[in-house]
C-alpha cells in the first residue's frame, strides 16, 4: 500500500549540459535550419485568466508532455503536484535548460507518490490534499477517473489528454471535433473517459493530439527517421508515400494545455491540437533530413502485404491519411502552433537525438527484410 | 510560417445597430492581438450581452442574423464579368442569384455574344432565372466593359473571367475609373506551388509565372478595397464542365473507373453554393474582406478513390476502381482524368477566420442530388465512347463488360 508522501523534490544536478540555447555542437550544422534557433515563448499563455494561482495535480508528468507542461504551470505561479509511481525521477534537467531555471523548477514542483490504479489510495490521498484542477495526462481507462472525481467534489476543471485516434476513419478529412468517433478503436478507453466526464457534470476539457513529437519523445516518431538517416540507410515507406499525417510539437501541445486552464471557452469542449500543416510520409522523411542537416534521403516504397513482419512495426505511422483540423483551438482559444515542421524537428534533433540521446535502440530488421526483397526483385 | 498576414488587424465589420446606420466603410479598423476575437466583436457591436457568450454555435447564429440585416440596409450594385465556358462559369450564376436573393442589384456581363452556341449550354441556358429574379444579363467584350453595360456604374465588380493580366486589366482599369468601390477576382488555387505539407493555405508560395498571379498583384496596386478568391473544383446544377459526371458515366454503365496513381491523392470538391456564399459575404463585409486572399473551397478534402466511392454510393451501384500509371500506359493523365494527378488540397482558413464563413458542402448528399439530375436528363442512357479508358484497360488487361 503506497503511502501518502508529498515531497519537495531536490534533484542533484545531472551532467552539465550546455545551458545556452544558442549553443550547439556538431560539425555538420551548416544548413539554414541548424542555424535558426527557436526559442519557445508561448504567446497565448500569458493572458490566461489572471485569476489566483491554482493548486494543480498532474496525473503523470515525468515522461514527455507533462515535463514541459509542469514547467509552464510552475512558471505561471501555480502550485503543481505530480502523481506518479516514482519509477522515473521526478525532475530531470532538460537539454538546453538553464541551471537556474531547472533549480527553480525543481525547488517548486511537488510529488505525490502512488499508483493511480490503486483507486482507494487515489481517492484518499487526493481528498486529503484537495486540488483545484487536475491534468490527466496519462489516463487510459474511464475507471481510473472515477476515484479522482469522487475525491475532489469541488474540482474546478478536469483537463484530459485524449487522442485524435478516437475518430472514426473518414473519406472526408480532416477530422473536426464534431466528427464521428469510433467506439471500437484502439483508443476507446479515451472515448469512454470523455463520455464519463461529460456524464458526471464536471467542468472538463479534452485535448486530442495527433502524433506528438519533440525532445524526449518516447514514441519513436522522429527518432525512427533519425536512426536511419544517421546510419546512412534508405527510408522504407509503405505504399505510395503520399499518405498524409500530422505532427504536433510537444511544446505547442503544452501551451495549449495551459491556455485551456480556467478558460470558460474551454468548458466542456474538445480541441484537436497538432501542427498547422499536414505532411506526406515522403515529405516527413525529407523534413527530418533537412532538420537534422542530412542530405536528402533515399526513399524506398514497398507493399507491406508482401511481407510478414511478425509483431514488429515496419513504419511508425498508420498506413492511411490521418489528420485533424486545429482551427477550433485557434479560433476559440487563440492558440497557435509556434513550430512549423522542419523547425520543430530541428528542435527535437538539436536537443535530443543530435546529442546522442534516444529512447529506443535502432532496429533495422524490418528494413532489411524490405531491402533484401527489393534487391532480389531488381 | 505566415498564413494570414492581416489576420491580427482585421475586425469583423459591424452591421448597423437599431438606431444608427453607419456605412460599413466608415468603421475604423482596430488593431487587435489575434486571440481576442470575442472582445473585438463585443466592442464593435455594443449590443446585448447574449452575443458575448459561447459556444460557437450561438456566435455563428449571431453573425448570420446580423449579416442579413446588413445586406438589407446596404444594397449594392454588383457587376459580374463572367466567362462563357469552363468550370468557373457556374460561379457567376449562383453568385448572381444569391445576391439577388439578398436584395442587391445584379448585372451579369457574359463574354461574347448572346446568340453564340456556347449560350445553349448550362448555366447560360438558365439565365432567365437571373432575369426573373430581377437581374440584368448583357453580353459583350471585357476589353470594353463600359460599352457592354451601357455606361452603368457599380459599387462592386467581380471578374470571373480572366486568367491573365491581358484579359483582366481592362476590367480593372475601367472599374477604377468609373468609381467602383470593391473589386473581386476569381483566381485559382492551381497557382499554389506543389508542397509536401498540405494544405495550401492563403499566404503560401504561388507559381510566379502563373497568369492569375499577375492579375492579383495588379488589383492590389490599383484598388483600395479588393479581395481575391482561389477556387478548386465545384459541383452543382448548371455546371458548364463535367466533374462528377465523369464518374457517373462509368458507374451507371458498369464500366471500371480508371484512376491514375494510388488513388490516395487528395482534392477538394465544393458545392458551388459554398463559393457563392463566400463571395456574398465579401460583398456584405467589404472592409473585413479587404486586401485578403481567400481559398474559395469547401472545408473537406476527398481522395480520388473517395470521390469514385461516393459517386457510386450516390448512384446506388458498385464501383470497380482500377489504378494505373499514366506513363507506363503512355497516356496524358490530364486528358484521361478530370482531376490533377497529385495532392491538390486547399483549405478555406481565411474565409472562416476573417469572414465567419461556414462551409455547407456535404458531398454524400450533394452527389445524390447530382445523380438524380444526371438520370433525369437521360444522361445515363446516352451513348458514350470511352476510347482513352479502353486504351488504359487494354494495357492493364482488365476485362470490360459489354
Amino acid at each position: 500500500m503506497a503511502n501518502l508522501v508529498v515531497l519537495q523534490q531536490k534533484q542533484p544536478s545531472f551532467s552539465l549540459l550546455p545551458a545556452s540555447l544558442s549553443d550547439f555542437n556538431g560539425a555538420r550544422l551548416h544548413t539554414q535550419i541548424q542555424l535558426k534557433r527557436k526559442v519557445w515563448k508561448p504567446k497565448g499563455a500569458l493572458h490566461v485568466s489572471a485569476s489566483s494561482t491554482k493548486k494543480i495535480l498532474i496525473m503523470g508528468g515525468t515522461r514527455f508532455i507533462g515535463v514541459f507542461l509542469s514547467r509552464l504551470l510552475v512558471k505561471e505561479g501555480h502550485q503543481v503536484t505530480l502523481f506518479t509511481r516514482g519509477k522515473t525521477p521526478i525532475t530531470k534537467q532538460l537539454p538546453g535548460e538553464a541551471d537556474k531555471d531547472y533549480a527553480d523548477f525543481s525547488s517548486k514542483i511537488l510529488h505525490l507518490k502512488g499508483d493511480r490504479k490503486d483507486f482507494e489510495f487515489v481517492k484518499s490521498s487526493l481528498s486529503a490534499e484537495g486540488f483545484d484542477v487536475v491534468y490527466d495526462i496519462n489516463g487510459r481507462e474511464a475507471v481510473e477517473v472515477e476515484p479522482i472525481l469522487d475525491a475532489l467534489p469541488n474540482l474546478e476543471q478536469y483537463i484530459y489528454c485524449s487522442s485524435a485516434g478516437v475518430y472514426l476513419k473518414t473519406d472526408l478529412p480532416p477530422h473536426f471535433e464534431t466528427d464521428a468517433v469510433d467506439p471500437k478503436s484502439r483508443h476507446k478507453g479515451k472515448l469512454e473517459t470523455e463520455s464519463l466526464l461529460e456524464s458526471k457534470g464536471v467542468n472538463w476539457t479534452s485535448v486530442r493530439p495527433v502524433y506528438i513529437y519533440g525532445p524526449l519523445n518516447y514514441n519513436p516518431v522522429e527518432e525512427w527517421f533519425f536512426h536511419r538517416l544517421k546510419a546512412g540507410r534508405p527510408i522504407p515507406v509503405p505504399n505510395s508515400g503520399i499518405q498524409i499525417t500530422q505532427l504536433g510539437h510537444v511544446k505547442d501541445l503544452a501551451t495549449a494545455f495551459v491556455q485551456v486552464l480556467g478558460n470558460e471557452k474551454a468548458s466542456k469542449q474538445v480541441f484537436n491540437i497538432s501542427g498547422d500543416k499536414y505532411v506526406t510520409f515522403d515529405g516527413l522523411a525529407k523534413a527530418c533530413a533537412k532538420a537534422a542537416g542530412f542530405p536528402e534521403p533515399e526513399i524506398i516504397h514497398y507493399n507491406p502485404k508482401e511481407f510478414d513482419f511478425g509483431k514488429k512495426k515496419a513504419f511508425p505511422f498508420r498506413d492511411q491519411h490521418f489528420f485533424a483540423s486545429v482551427e477550433k483551438a485557434k479560433s476559440v482559444l487563440g492558440w497557435k502552433p509556434e513550430f512549423d515542421l522542419v523547425e520543430g524537428l530541428a528542435d527535437s534533433y538539436n536537443l535530443d537525438f543530435g546529442r546522442g540521446t534516444f529512447r529506443k535502440e535502432a532496429d533495422f530488421s524490418t528494413d532489411d527484410l524490405i531491402l533484401g526483397k527489393s534487391l532480389v526483385l531488381t | 510560417m505566415a498564413t494570414l498576414a492581416s489576420s491580427s488587424s482585421v475586425l469583423l465589420s459591424s452591421p448597423p445597430s437599431k438606431f444608427s446606420q453607419p456605412s460599413l466603410s466608415s468603421i475604423p479598423r482596430l488593431s487587435l492581438p489575434s486571440f481576442s476575437h470575442s472582445t473585438a466583436l463585443s466592442s464593435s457591436l455594443s449590443i446585448s450581452p447574449s452575443f458575448l457568450t459561447y459556444p460557437t454555435s450561438s456566435k455563428r447564429f449571431a453573425l448570420s442574423a446580423l449579416s442579413v440585416k446588413a445586406s438589407a440596409a446596404e444594397k449594392k450594385k454588383v457587376l459580374i464579368v463572367n466567362t462563357n465556358s469552363g468550370g468557373h462559369a457556374v460561379i457567376g450564376f449562383y453568385f448572381a442569384k444569391e445576391l439577388l436573393g439578398s436584395g442587391h442589384e445584379v448585372t451579369i456581363l457574359t463574354v461574347g455574344e448572346e446568340g453564340s452556341d456556347k449560350m445553349k449550354k448550362p448555366p447560360f441556358n438558365r439565365f432567365s432565372e437571373i432575369v426573373s429574379a430581377g437581374g440584368r444579363t448583357v453580353w459583350g467584350n471585357p476589353a470594353d466593359v463600359g460599352k457592354a453595360v451601357g455606361g452603368a456604374t457599380f459599387d462592386v465588380v467581380l471578374d470571373n473571367n480572366g486568367k491573365d493580366l491581358d484579359a483582366v486589366r481592362p476590367v480593372i482599369d475601367w472599374a477604377k475609373s468609373s468609381g467602383v468601390k470593391q473589386f473581386l477576382f476569381i483566381s485559382s488555387a492551381g497557382i499554389y506551388k506543389a508542397t509536401d505539407e498540405p494544405p495550401h493555405v492563403e499566404g503560401d508560395a504561388v507559381k510566379a509565372d502563373a497568369g492569375h498571379v499577375g492579375v492579383e498583384k495588379y488589383i492590389a496596386e490599383v484598388f483600395g478595397v479588393w479581395a481575391v478568391f482561389r477556387p478548386q473544383y465545384m459541383i452543382g446544377s448548371g455546371n458548364n464542365k463535367d466533374c462528377e459526371e465523369w464518374f457517373f458515366d462509368r458507374i451507371v454503365r458498369d464500366r471500371p473507373v480508371p484512376i491514375p496513381g494510388s488513388g490516395m491523392q487528395l482534392t477538394n470538391i465544393s458545392h458551388v453554393k459554398d463559393l457563392s456564399s463566400m463571395l456574398t459575404l465579401a460583398v456584405e463585409k467589404p472592409e473585413a474582406a479587404s486586401r485578403n486572399i481567400f481559398n474559395c473551397v469547401s472545408d473537406r478534402a476527398v481522395t480520388l478513390d473517395g470521390i469514385a466511392k461516393l459517386c457510386a454510393q450516390a448512384a446506388g451501384r458498385p464501383v470497380n476502381i482500377v489504378h494505373y500509371d499514366p506513363k507506363a500506359v503512355g497516356i496524358d493523365a490530364k486528358k484521361a482524368f478530370p482531376f490533377r494527378n497529385m495532392h491538390f488540397y486547399a483549405e478555406p482558413r481565411a474565409a472562416k477566420d476573417i469572414l465567419g464563413w461556414r462551409g455547407k458542402t456535404n458531398l454524400p448528399e450533394d452527389l445524390k442530388e447530382r445523380f438524380d439530375e444526371y438520370v433525369r436528363i437521360g444522361r445515363d442512357k446516352k451513348p458514350i465512347q470511352f476510347e482513352i479508358d479502353d486504351k488504359i484497360l487494354e494495357s492493364l488487361k482488365v476485362p470490360v463488360a459489354v
